[in-house]
């Protein structure tokens, strides 16, 4: 327990963690506002009936960006050297001399990330549908049972990826490329969804699959239930971070 | 007490270390001597469990380093640099390290009055200087008033007005009863320092006893250093870690 906490202070300590939870916080809010205003101008010019479905979760698919940035950096961070003067000094040699079981350390790192990146989530998510539902007003899809499940989709898909970055950080110990291809990924050139427009296997990489959690009108000619969808992207990352908790096991600091 | 017997490393087709051994003893200073790139830094931090080691082992007050419950109130350790991210401040670093072992976070204001880092403490690393960062890395070394320091070329960007405090710093443990091993290529500054003497060669100890006994026939540690290993040779690798 005092690790987690440690390794809380740790994360929440670094500058570039506050910038990722405000990414997190600002982007998915901010997208559904501009969204959701063109739809309501579409209803009312008569070119659209009815908001889309996802309107909304779409939006929080794109937010997850501020939960890569966190997994990634809860890595990286401890691998930054410090400067010319000292060019092997790390992090990590304070935080293996501190906490000696790497098996230890990497449970209380990850249980901080989980819970950070879950509560940014939670919050984003309901502040993200809150803002799609003022905008819309009475266009506004009512709330049905299937909402709380979607809710809990977009928080663990966060979570999930969040710990993806952090597995592929594990073995690349540097930020950069990991961060710059999630990130590209996820805004500017999604690969992986045109990929999918291609081979049909490529719906079940772990960005369009566990995606699958919360998106109700994905348009794709495979068809994967929103809990199919959440086994399978977790089975994605338990594998990556089982290759990298073995390989920081072996390897020296 | 620092226990290390028969540590041999390799790294890739390289031997770093073959058949390290030696001790260091409550209420001394034991100093680590070697030419740059000699295994100095790869044997401490084989004794911190940073590195493995093939072969051999490394004890700590009778117990591998790994097993070590709340190690910091056991060893207190200086490596490279400060340990520390450059974009926290020094006492948030302080804090977080504390926290890793359940010590009190008035500990942290302690040990920044120790070191002299008080007032910079609210300054984030990056603004620091080399011998501030030193300072930094010796205060999380502190933090669990630890009955073994170990320390690597502790006194290397220090100035002078430091590295005379550093020098009556670790007197004062060992006078007080603590194990103190420390490294360096700095002859000199290690002779007032030190009781006994460990000398590492090329992977290798080539010699190690009480500080009279290393230097032997010797007129100072320095020609004793010089005579025993490949450093006054001209073919010493300067920059290794």
């Amino acid at each position: 327990m005092r690790i987690v906490r440690a390794e809380s202070l740790k994360l929440l300590g670094l500058p570039s963690a506050w910038i990722a939870v405000v990414i997190g916080l600002v982007v998915s809010p901010a997208i559904a506002f501009l969204n959701a205003s063109t739809t309501v101008r579409a209803i009312e010019n008569g070119t659209l009936t009815v908001p889309g479905g996802d309107a909304g979760y779409q939006e929080l698919a794109f937010g997850v960006l501020g939960a890569i940035v966190l997994g990634v950096v809860a890595i990286s961070s401890e691998y930054l050297t410090e400067g010319e003067e000292s060019a092997g000094a790390r992090q990590v040699t304070t935080s293996l001399t501190a906490v000696p079981s790497r098996t230890r350390f990497l449970a209380a790192k990850t249980t901080a990330l989980v819970l950070t990146v879950a509560a940014l989530a939670t919050v984003t998510t309901a502040v993200t549908l809150t803002v799609t539902r003022v905008v819309l007003g009475d266009h506004a899809a009512s709330l049905t049972a299937d909402t709380a499940p979607r809710v809990l989709g977009v928080v663990l898909y966060w979570v999930l990826t969040s710990l993806l970055a952090y597995g592929v950080t594990l073995l690349t110990r540097n930020g950069v490329i990991p961060l710059t291809v999630l990130i590209l990924n996820t805004s500017l050139v999604s690969v992986t969804y045109l990929l999918s427009r291609v081979i049909d296997a490529a719906n079940y990489l772990p960005d369009l699959v566990g995606a699958r959690m919360f998106l109700r009108d994905v348009r794709s000619s495979v068809q994967i239930a929103p809990v199919t969808g959440g086994l399978v992207m977790t089975s994605w990352v338990i594998a990556v971070l089982a290759l990298g908790v073995a390989v920081f096991r072996r390897r020296d600091a | 007490m620092i226990t290390v017997e028969h540590v041999s490393k390799r790294r890739g087709s390289t031997q770093i270390l073959s058949d390290v051994g030696f001790e260091a003893r409550p209420g001394r200073v034991t100093g680590f001597l070697g030419p740059n790139g000699a295994g100095k830094s790869s044997t401490l931090r084989i004794i911190l469990g940073l590195d493995r080691a093939q072969e051999g082992v490394a004890l700590v007050c009778g117990r591998p380093f790994a097993r070590l419950n709340r190690p910091l109130t056991t060893v207190g350790a200086l490596l490279d640099g400060s340990g520390a991210h450059r974009s926290r401040t020094g006492r948030a670093h302080l804090r977080w390290v504390a926290a890793s072992n359940g010590l009190p976070r008035e500990r942290v204001d302690e040990v920044l009055a120790v070191v002299g880092l008080t007032e910079a403490a609210g300054k984030r690393v990056s603004g620091y200087s080399l011998g501030m960062g030193r300072r930094l890395g010796l205060a999380a070394a502190l933090l669990g008033d630890p009955e073994v320091l170990v320390l690597d070329e502790p006194i290397n960007g220090l100035d002078p007005g430091g590295i005379r405090w550093m020098r009556r710093f670790l007197r004062d443990r060992a006078a007080a009863g603590r194990t103190v091993l420390l490294s360096s290529h700095l002859m000199g500054e290690l002779a007032e320092t030190v009781d006994d003497v460990v000398v590492i060669d090329r992977g290798r100890i080539v010699s190690r006893g009480t500080l009279a006994e290393v230097t032997g026939d010797h007129r100072t540690l320095e020609d004793a250093f010089f005579a025993l290993t490949s450093a006054g040779s001209g073919d010493a690798t300067p920059g290794g870690r």
